[in-house]
């Protein structure tokens, strides 16, 4: 095989991959996204170190719909840390069914 | 407070959409727990029961439209979507295309945002073939397109004022459709929705949207049905090579109507 061939064979592979898990990255995103304390939030690190920062138990910030919301920022962080986990947890075992299969 | 679902399904020459409204009622009842009302003109064909009901109306037509995977021209009877909020029998409605496939517990959460009105801003194509910038935005002053397919609504004020003003620029397509320099010369739905939420918006395109995108099938492509909430999409590459992609649990929008419809009538 030469050089070009397994350029284009790496290629068509990668294309074959990326569909698939754009995808996934799609339903995983979407499942980061939880209702609580009267806000819409998703969950991840961005939240999470916000959270963090916040020294005291009630803080005032913006949910994904830039509406000030009053939250408890330990009940918070706990919501988010688990549903962030559960959902890494779940496409983490997709991608890796995914290389399998491929 | 009631909470269900709307499927507005009238059939035509190609598509029997009330069947696929059944088919998706069920989907519906088993991911989100909700009844469905179905909005149609042929109700001795819809399975009434606990999770489904029937709603009397009459078919608007929309136009004709060619569909690739029909490969032919069929007239389009979607122009009544816009009554939604005068038919709905809840009180928090969720309007669904009868194409759109419930696969997961995903749009329960929009029953708990603390808004109105909500609806995609975003579509995408799960192949990832076609890029949808196109489709996202629409007229010749680049006008962000807001989908119709999937509809959240509260009844108050605020939204009974998007329906009316969806309506207004349904009566009055020819000057709308002017305005904002649509070439397409069919109404549609997405750009009555998107005209509407721009002037109630005040004309700041600041509209709140469903938080995720919508996952579309364009046709053309072979969907079929491999598990209860599983399906596998058959397509070719631009290289010519066939490759396939499953979505499992995930919802999206069939826009294919003829696979999603043998994938039905399998069910029934």
């Amino acid at each position: 095989m030469t050089t070009t061939d397994q350029i284009i064979t790496h290629a068509r592979a990668r294309f074959e991959h990326a569909a698939a898990r754009r995808l996934a990255q799609e339903k995983y995103q979407a499942r980061m996204l939880f209702a609580a304390q009267g806000g819409m939030w998703r969950a991840g690190p961005e939240l999470q170190t916000m959270l963090l920062t916040c020294p005291d138990l009630e803080a005032v910030i913006l949910d994904l719909y830039d509406t000030p919301v009053k939250i408890n920022t330990r009940e918070l962080l706990a919501q988010s840390q688990q549903r962030w986990q559960e959902q890494m947890n779940a496409w983490l075992v997709e991608y890796e069914q995914l290389n399998q299969n491929r | 407070m009631t909470r269900g679902a709307l499927i507005f399904a009238f059939n035509n020459e190609q598509t029997d959409y009330v069947a696929m409204a059944n088919w998706s009622a069920r989907n519906i009842l088993r991911h989100l727990g909700i009844p469905t009302a179905v909005v149609t003109n042929t109700s001795t064909h819809v399975v009434p029961g606990p999770y489904c009901m029937v709603v009397d109306a009459l078919p608007e037509n929309g136009g004709t439209r060619y569909f690739e995977d029909y490969a032919e021209t069929v007239t389009w009877y979607n122009a009544s979507r816009t009554d939604a909020y005068a038919l709905s029998p809840w009180d928090e409605t969720l309007v669904l295309d009868a194409d759109y496939v419930v696969a997961s517990s995903q749009l329960n959460l929009l029953f708990e945002a603390d808004q109105d009105f909500l609806c995609h801003r975003w579509a995408y194509d799960i192949t990832g073939l076609n890029n949808f910038s196109g489709l996202n935005y629409f007229s010749r002053t680049n006008m962000p397109m807001l989908w119709a397919t999937v509809m959240m609504f509260r009844k108050s004020k605020s939204t009974e004022t998007i329906f009316d003003m969806m309506n207004m620029v349904k009566h009055n397509w020819l000057h709308y459709r002017r305005l904002y320099g649509i070439s397409q010369s069919n109404y549609r739905n997405d750009h009555a929705l998107s005209i509407a939420l721009n002037v109630a918006s005040g004309n700041t395109l600041s509209y709140k949207g469903i938080p995720w995108n919508l996952a579309s099938l364009t046709p053309g492509h072979q969907l079929t049905q491999i598990d209860l909430d599983s399906y596998r999409v058959d397509f070719v590459n631009p290289a010519g090579r066939k490759q396939y992609i499953t979505i499992d649990n995930q919802d999206f929008h069939a826009m294919g109507k003829q696979q999603l419809g043998a994938i039905v009538a399998n069910h029934s």
